[in-house]
């Protein structure tokens, strides 16, 4: 690093696109786009609102916006970002504030060697809200049901009113007594 | 006292408890703990996680829901999403997915 430095200062504010072969410090606002060869530090204060292009990457104050570097990037504990990252190496530090995609590049899982398929597919992007399990709640064993007389065979269809004939059903067991419990669970 | 799933151990199914659980082998299904999930080096989990903490030196593919933190060690490799107000991921860590540090 023993080469130049670009210090951007607290009350600079740059709209546009940012080249460079150098490092960068950011302490006031960039917004648009950074391509850089070499170190970008956003300083605590410091601000970036843009498309990011960097060997590294080092944010301590916030950012905003895709971060893609060859090298890698890493998030100290005042760092605030939210957007992707793309890097071989990204550093989470305790106390940072991230939201966003990370991706370190194609790596291989073991498989569990259950034998069985593995059935884990990649999740939708959205996680599930936490929702406390449900416990089934202990129910009466169902009783046995009430032995059914036979139903009596039906009387002959009535000669007035010649049904076809049906296939006799047995009658519904009307109020039949079937027990609702509400437990509350607790 | 924790409870430990050894080496050799292969589980497919869901695994619940209330005390820290520590995993050197093989885990498939479902993990739901209402305390800590250590994924050592040999650990393997194919899982979604439901913890209070996880702490991750092993590989795990699956989403973590985590009420606390989850840790990402220098060993621990991860796919999938991880949602928890704190979250680590330590140098040399290799992961790919979304993190979502809402409070």
């Amino acid at each position: 690093m023993a080469d130049s430095n670009t210090v951007v200062g607290e009350s600079i504010l740059i709209k546009g696109n940012l080249e460079g072969d150098e490092d960068l410090t950011v302490q006031g606002h960039i917004e648009g786009s950074i391509q850089l060869h070499k170190t970008l530090i956003i300083e605590p204060g410091g601000v970036v609102k843009a498309e990011v292009s960097v060997a590294n990457a080092v944010v301590s104050g916030i950012m905003v916006g895709n971060l893609l570097a060859s090298d890698s990037v890493e998030l100290t504990e005042t760092g605030r970002m939210v957007g992707d990252i793309r890097a071989p190496r990204v550093i989470i530090n305790e106390g940072a504030l991230f939201r966003g995609q990370v991706d370190m590049g194609d790596l291989e899982m073991p498989r569990p060697s259950t034998g069985v398929k593995p059935s884990y597919r990649p999740a939708p992007r959205r996680m599930e809200p936490t929702r406390p399990r449900l416990e089934p709640v202990a129910r009466p064993a169902p009783k046995p049901a009430p032995p059914k007389a036979a139903p009596p065979p039906k009387a002959p269809p009535k000669p007035a009113r010649p049904e076809p004939t049906k296939v006799v059903k047995p009658p519904k067991a009307v109020g039949s007594k079937k027990k609702v419990v509400v437990k509350k669970k607790r | 006292m924790a409870n430990v799933i050894g080496r050799s151990i292969v589980i497919d199914g869901e695994i619940s408890g209330d005390e820290d659980l520590v995993i050197q082998g093989t885990v498939k299904g479902k993990i739901s703990l209402k305390e800590s999930l250590y994924v050592e080096n040999s650990g393997v989990v194919e899982a979604d996680i439901d913890t209070q903490n996880v702490e991750i030196s092993g590989s795990v593919t699956g989403n973590i829901l985590a009420s606390e933190k989850v840790e990402l060690k220098s060993d621990g490799r991860m796919v999938g999403d991880i949602k928890a107000p704190r979250i680590l991921i330590a140098d040399g860590a290799v992961f790919k997915g979304n993190v979502d540090m809402d409070r």
